[in-house]
Formats: C-alpha cells, sequence, structure tokens
C-alpha cells in the first residue's frame, strides 16, 4: 500500500475510533456544550438587557463561547489516548503518524461542528437576534471553516499539552494567540451574516479563513510525527 | 560528552562592543543632528529606537524560525540553543517595541494603546512566543522540550503575517508605512545606524544566551558510569 | 515502505547495516534480531541501564531476570523504540529502532504491563481496530461480515467470546491481559518483546500464555520475556540475562536461573 493510502486509511479507522468512544462518553460532549451555554449567559447579562447593546455585542460573544467550550473538547481528545498509554500501544503497531494526527484531527472538528448546532440558536435566542434559517446556515457554515482551522493547530497543541504538567493553561496560551486570524475573520463575518454586507466584504473574509485552514492543516500534518517521537 | 565551559568567540564580543558604539552614534545623531520632524515635533525621536527594534525583532524571529526547522532537521543541540536564544532575544526587542510604541502613541494620537496593525501583531507575537517559552520550562527531557519548543515557533512564526493581514483588514488606523525615499536623509541615517546597533547587540546576547544553554545541558550531561562487568557474549 | 510488505521475506537483506559484527557479510546467515553494543540510558542525571551488550539470534528465546527497578522494563522499552538509547549502538534485524521504526516496528511487538485499551471501546472494537491498523493488505479488502468472523476467532483463542460486546472498562485485569495478547497474534511479528506476561493472569490464564509462547517458538520467533516468575518463564526460554542497577551481571542457561543464583548475582555485583 502506498503512503497517502495507508494515511488515510489510518484516519479513517482512528477518527471512527474517536467519534465511537464520544458518542459513548456523550456525556461528556454534552457538558462541553453546557459550559458554551454558560458563557454565552454570562455574556448576555454583561452586555444586556438593552437589545441593541446585545445585537451588537451577539458575534464576537457567539465567537467567544465556541472558542472556550472548543479549547474544553479539544483538551480531552488526547486524554483518551494518555488513559492506559493507548498512544504508546499505537506507537507500536506502528501507526502512521500523520494519520493518527488526520483521524484525530477529523474527528475534533467533528465535535467542534455539533458545539456550533447548540450554540448558534442559543445565541440567536438570548442575543435577540433576528435570523432566518438561511442565517443560521451561513454561520454553520463560518464556523465550520473556522472549526477546521482550528481543530488543526488545536490537534497537535493538545496532543503535546495532554502529556505536560498545567495541560489546562498551556493549552488556550498556546492557541488563542495563534486563533487570533480565525477569530477575527469570523466575528467579523459573523456580524456581517447578522447585520447585512453593504460593502460584500465576506467574500474576502472567507478567502482568509480557508488560506488559514490551507496553512494549518497542512503544517500541522508535517509537524506532527515530530512530537510522537518517544512518546511518554 | 564535553563538559567544558565555553563562550562567544572574541568576533562575537567584537561584534557587540561595535553595536555598543554604534547605538551610542546613531542615539546622539538622532537627538542632536537629526531634524525634528515636521507634525510630532521633538517627540518623535523616540523612532530611532522604535522602528530598528521593530526591524531587528521581526529579523530575530525569523531566525527563530530558521534554527527551529534546524533543529527539527538535525535534533542538535546547537541548533536548539539558538532556537530559545533568538526567541528570548525576539522577546526582548518585542517589549521594547511595544513600549515605545506606546510611548510614542500617547502624546502623537493622545492614546496608549490603539489596535493598530503592527501593534497588535507584536502584541500577539509577545504572549505566543511567551507561551512557547512557558511550555519549554515545562518540559523535562532535553530532546522532547527541543524537538516541541521547534514545533510551537514554526507554527506560530507562520502565524505572524496572518495576523498582521488580518487586523490590517479589520481595521487601521496607523499612518501609512515610510519608505526611506519621503524622509528626509537626516532622519534616515540614524536610523539605519541604530538597526544595525541593535542587530550587533542582538547577535551578542544570542550567541551569550546559546552558548549558556548549551553550557547548562551538558552541565546535565553525566558520563556512563564506566564499571565494566565480566562476561562474555550470550 | 517496501519492507513493510516484505516483512516476511525469507532473507533479510538490510543494504546499509549487511556487516555483522563479526564483519561478515549479513546475508550469508539472517541478522540478529537484538544486537545492543554498550547501550546505555540516563533519565535526567540518572543512569537506567549502562554498557548493555547483547546479542540475540533470531529463533532465540531470552529470559530476562532481575529485581524492581533493575532495568528490565527500560531494555524492553529501548529495544522497541520507545526510548531512544542516550548512547550506545542499538540493532534490531539490522536497524535502529528510533532511526527506522517502519522497518523495525512492524516485526516486533511489546506485551506491556499496560493494556493500550480504550475503555469505552468493545473487546470485539479492539481487535476489529487493530487488525485494520495493522495494515495487512488484504485486510482492507475483506468485507466486513468476514472481518467480524476472524475477529470474533481470535477472541475465541484467548477465551473472550462470550465477552466480544462488552467494553473494556468491565473487564477484569486479567481479561484486559488477556485482550491485550491478540494484539501479538494479530500483528504477527519476528521478535516478541514480554514485560511480566504472567501477571494479573489466574492458573488457566498463565498456562494460556505459556502454550501460546511455546507455539511462537516453535515458529521460530523470537521471544524476550522479562519476568519474576521464574518456573514459567525459564520453560519456555534457553537463554537468561540477569540485571542488577542497570547492568548486566549474569547470563547463561535459563534452566539455570534460580532464587538463589539471583540473590547471589546480584549481591556479588554490589
Amino acid at each position: 500500500m502506498n503512503i497517502v493510502r495507508r494515511v488515510a486509511a489510518t484516519a479513517i479507522l482512528i477518527a471512527q475510533k474517536d467519534l465511537r468512544l464520544e458518542w459513548r462518553n456523550r456525556a461528556r460532549l454534552f457538558s462541553v456544550a453546557l459550559f458554551g451555554l454558560v458563557v454565552l449567559l454570562l455574556l448576555s447579562l454583561a452586555f444586556g438587557p438593552n437589545s441593541d447593546d446585545l445585537q451588537r455585542a451577539a458575534p464576537g460573544s457567539l465567537v467567544v463561547a465556541l472558542l472556550f467550550s472548543s479549547i474544553l473538547s479539544l483538551s480531552e481528545s488526547f486524554r483518551l489516548e494518555r488513559e492506559d498509554s493507548a498512544l504508546e500501544g499505537l506507537a507500536l503497531v506502528p501507526i502512521e503518524p500523520m494519520g493518527l494526527f488526520y483521524g484525530k484531527f477529523l474527528a475534533n472538528t467533528l465535535f467542534l461542528l455539533l458545539l456550533a448546532g447548540i450554540l448558534i440558536p442559543v445565541t440567536v435566542v438570548l442575543f435577540v437576534v433576528e435570523a432566518d434559517a438561511r442565517v443560521l446556515l451561513q454561520l454553520t457554515g463560518f464556523w465550520a471553516l473556522a472549526a477546521v482551522g482550528l481543530a488543526a493547530p488545536g490537534t497537535l497543541y493538545a496532543a503535546m499539552t495532554s502529556r505536560l504538567r498545567s495541560q489546562d493553561v498551556l493549552l488556550p496560551l498556546l492557541l488563542f494567540p495563534l486563533e487570533v486570524p480565525a477569530l477575527i475573520a469570523l466575528v467579523k463575518s459573523f456580524g456581517f451574516i447578522l447585520t447585512g454586507d453593504p460593502m460584500e466584504q465576506l467574500v474576502s473574509w472567507t478567502k482568509l479563513l480557508i488560506a488559514f485552514d490551507l496553512i494549518y492543516v497542512a503544517l500541522c500534518g508535517v509537524l506532527f510525527p515530530f512530537i510522537l517521537d518517544e512518546g511518554s | 560528552m564535553n563538559n567544558s565551559i565555553s563562550g562567544p568567540s572574541k568576533f562575537t564580543h567584537g561584534l557587540g562592543v561595535l553595536g555598543l558604539l554604534l547605538l551610542l552614534t546613531g542615539s546622539v545623531m538622532g537627538l542632536t543632528w537629526a531634524p525634528p520632524e515636521q507634525h510630532m515635533g521633538e517627540v518623535s525621536r523616540i523612532v530611532f529606537v522604535h522602528v530598528p527594534s521593530a526591524w531587528n525583532c521581526l529579523l530575530i524571529f525569523t531566525f527563530a524560525c530558521g534554527f527551529a526547522v534546524w533543529s527539527l532537521w538535525s535534533g542538535s543541540r546547537k541548533a536548539d540553543s539558538y532556537m530559545v536564544a533568538s526567541i528570548e532575544v525576539g522577546i526582548v526587542l518585542n517589549g521594547l517595541l511595544l513600549v515605545t510604541g506606546m510611548l510614542f502613541a500617547r502624546p502623537t494620537w493622545g492614546i496608549w494603546w490603539d489596535w493598530d496593525v503592527r501593534m497588535t501583531t507584536s502584541l500577539i507575537s509577545l504572549i505566543f512566543f511567551g507561551g512557547v517559552l512557558a511550555m519549554r520550562a515545562l518540559i523535562d527531557d532535553p530532546k522532547q522540550r527541543a524537538t516541541w519548543s521547534a514545533v510551537a515557533a514554526v507554527i506560530g512564526y507562520v502565524d505572524v503575517p496572518l495576523i498582521y493581514f488580518c487586523v490590517r483588514w479589520w481595521r487601521s488606523l496607523h499612518q501609512v508605512q515610510s519608505t526611506p525615499d519621503t524622509m528626509s536623509p537626516g532622519i534616515v541615517l540614524p536610523m539605519r545606524i541604530n538597526a544595525f546597533a541593535i542587530l550587533f547587540l542582538a547577535i551578542w546576547f544570542l550567541s551569550m544566551r546559546a552558548s549558556i544553554e548549551r553550557n547548562r545541558l551538558a552541565a546535565q550531561d553525566v558520563d556512563q558510569p564506566d564499571r565494566l562487568l565480566e562476561g562474555g557474549t550470550l | 515502505m517496501a519492507s513493510y510488505d516484505q516483512r516476511h521475506g525469507s532473507c533479510e537483506m538490510h543494504s546499509t547495516d549487511s556487516i555483522t559484527a563479526s564483519g561478515e557479510p549479513a546475508c550469508t546467515q539472517p541478522a540478529n534480531a537484538v544486537t545492543a553494543r554498550g547501550v546505555g540510558r540516563r533519565f535526567g542525571r540518572t543512569w537506567a541501564l549502562a554498557h548493555i551488550d547483547i546479542e540475540i539470534k533470531q529463533g532465540e528465546s531470552v529470559l530476562l531476570v532481575g529485581h524492581n527497578g533493575s532495568g528490565k522494563t527500560t531494555l524492553l522499552r529501548l529495544l522497541c523504540g520507545l526510548l531512544r538509547p542516550s548512547t550506545g549502538d542499538l540493532r534490531l534485524f539490522g536497524s535502529a529502532p528510533q532511526q527506522q521504526p517502519f522497518e523495525v516496528r512492524p516485526r516486533l511487538t511489546l506485551v506491556s504491563h499496560r493494556t493500550y485499551l480504550y475503555e469505552q471501546l468493545t473487546a470485539l472494537e479492539h481487535v476489529r481496530l487493530w487488525m485494520g491498523l495493522a495494515m495487512d493488505s488484504t485486510y482492507h479488502s475483506t468485507p466486513a461480515e468476514a472481518q467480524e468472523r476472524r475477529a470474533k476467532e481470535l477472541l475465541e483463542t484467548v477465551g473472550l467470546e462470550q465477552r466480544a460486546a462488552d467494553p473494556a472498562v468491565q473487564f477484569s485485569a486479567g481479561m484486559r491481559k488477556r485482550l491485550s495478547l491478540l494484539r501479538t497474534q494479530i500483528e504477527d511479528p519476528d521478535l516478541i518483546l514480554l514485560d511480566e506476561p504472567f501477571s494479573a493472569l489466574d492458573p488457566a490464564g498463565q498456562d494460556m500464555v505459556t502454550d501460546w509462547l511455546a507455539q511462537l517458538r516453535a515458529r521460530g520467533k523470537t521471544l524476550i520475556v522479562a519476568s519474576h516468575a521464574l518456573e514459567q518463564a525459564s520453560k519456555l526460554c534457553a537463554k537468561a540475562i540477569v540485571l542488577h542497577t542497570g547492568q548486566i551481571v549474569w547470563r547463561g542457561a535459563a534452566a539455570d536461573v534460580t532464587a538463589g543464583l539471583l540473590t547471589h548475582a546480584t549481591k556479588s555485583n554490589s
């Protein structure tokens, strides 16, 4: 089998396994989403109750809630591999490291997408935003683009920080500054989607998000094998 | 294993001294000889520190990324020591750049902080590379520390231009970047002198810090206990 | 990755490492399964292993004995490439396990005291995951029912067929061990490293492991067994190495290894 097919086959197996484990452990996904709801609640209390203020704060608040709950979700993803040293077992098989990365990345991206399914409708309600089905779909689409750019470095950093002391601090410390372009792009595009886009700027933000995704999905895949060396 | 203590070469020390002299020359020229800027007046003289440290900060972080790639490629201690030295020197320049930027912003724009492209980008890179150093402090195994921080440094460095473009689209109040053609030669010359001065000083600090790192790693080396035992091959 | 598919080839060609220690070209005889010269490993400032010189030919079986903390586990982890040697030259089948993991790792497996299981995955799902990851070129073209049938057959060989649908979290330590032993059958390596294979197992489980290791030996596999269960382990192995405080203190026939010898060998060294 050539390397591409091996990477792809490994990635699919790993992603399947992660999704299956997450489904059995769905209480966790539920609590991560609940945490996002708490963030939204706090932010809407902080900005409210004036509905104009709330509407203005809606895009930013949604992005912050999504990022905070994403961090929780990402840092969990390698905890599963650390229990009973399963990662070491995978290294012995030996697994194609890139396959492991892209498998975990796929699974993580899907979890982040699921978060949007819960947090976006809640934002629409709490922040008194008017939104029809098309707007909801657009918001989800942009979150999907950002989720890819969040999951790629997120998976890589989670693989490192999950093996260190004080991982809970380190993952956001490394990941949030990196995600600034995605965050700004997301806040801007959410704003345009919710309040209208007279200058047609949405396209350029989409391009920026896609560029960010492409760069990090490729770069993190190349760098991941380095950090697996001498795993424990 | 080599436990001997080594320091930077005479050439590097010479470069450092040259840097100090140039810094003195450039700064005196900037403070006295250069004409005050038309709109901002005397306060604009801070650019003789601000702009050269910005140029060099970017350059040193570029070095850091290059050393990180070298470190990943070769796994050599030398590469790792230069990488950590560049990150630390880069962070110092980055801090200098932010502080001088704020001191410049207050009298000219009336505010300490403005979310303009360059200030935002440099603040984020400061936080990010600070995070890389924080991660290094948590890893005990030297090889793992070298690899992981090199990976993080490469990823962070690639982000810098992305942040730059993104913040520029997001908002820009900053004056259009001046090119040397539009500035009077009285401003350009001291700025260039200071740029080289800071570069030489940075290289001096960098190589001293790198040799400290190498000595620190060498001090942790313990030779294999040479108590050999009798016994044939199995 | 040609060697991956050709790993069961008859002649072990390793172009760069085709000279054995004695100076003869390797292909006239198979490369040693393990060749270690002056291997040592340091954690921080402490040497966990020093001056390890081992030569193990293919098809040999070696018992690794020593008190807790003598370096047995570290040695096994070095051998399978999970740890880097701090010094010295280590070759498995002629390749360095850290530099050429894809040459070496498919040819060996480690049965650790850790079982490498996912709590929420069932026994059957574990077996199918391992079968998939082993990347046997025929596996992915096999229909799903056939894959599942094969996985169930494998579970039967370790007596877990009744528990195929239960997640690993419900298993006892012995059952987890049995399940993890299946990895070895799926990957079908040439070199099997076992760290305390008899621990956590009931007498029936220990007999199962003994039988199974004897079978592997008969098939010409190389075994390295680290164990405190001298009686069972010495039946399986021809040779023995005694480790003490990270160094080899005795080499000889496994049959000669007794508790008395162990005490003597380690005392005379310290």
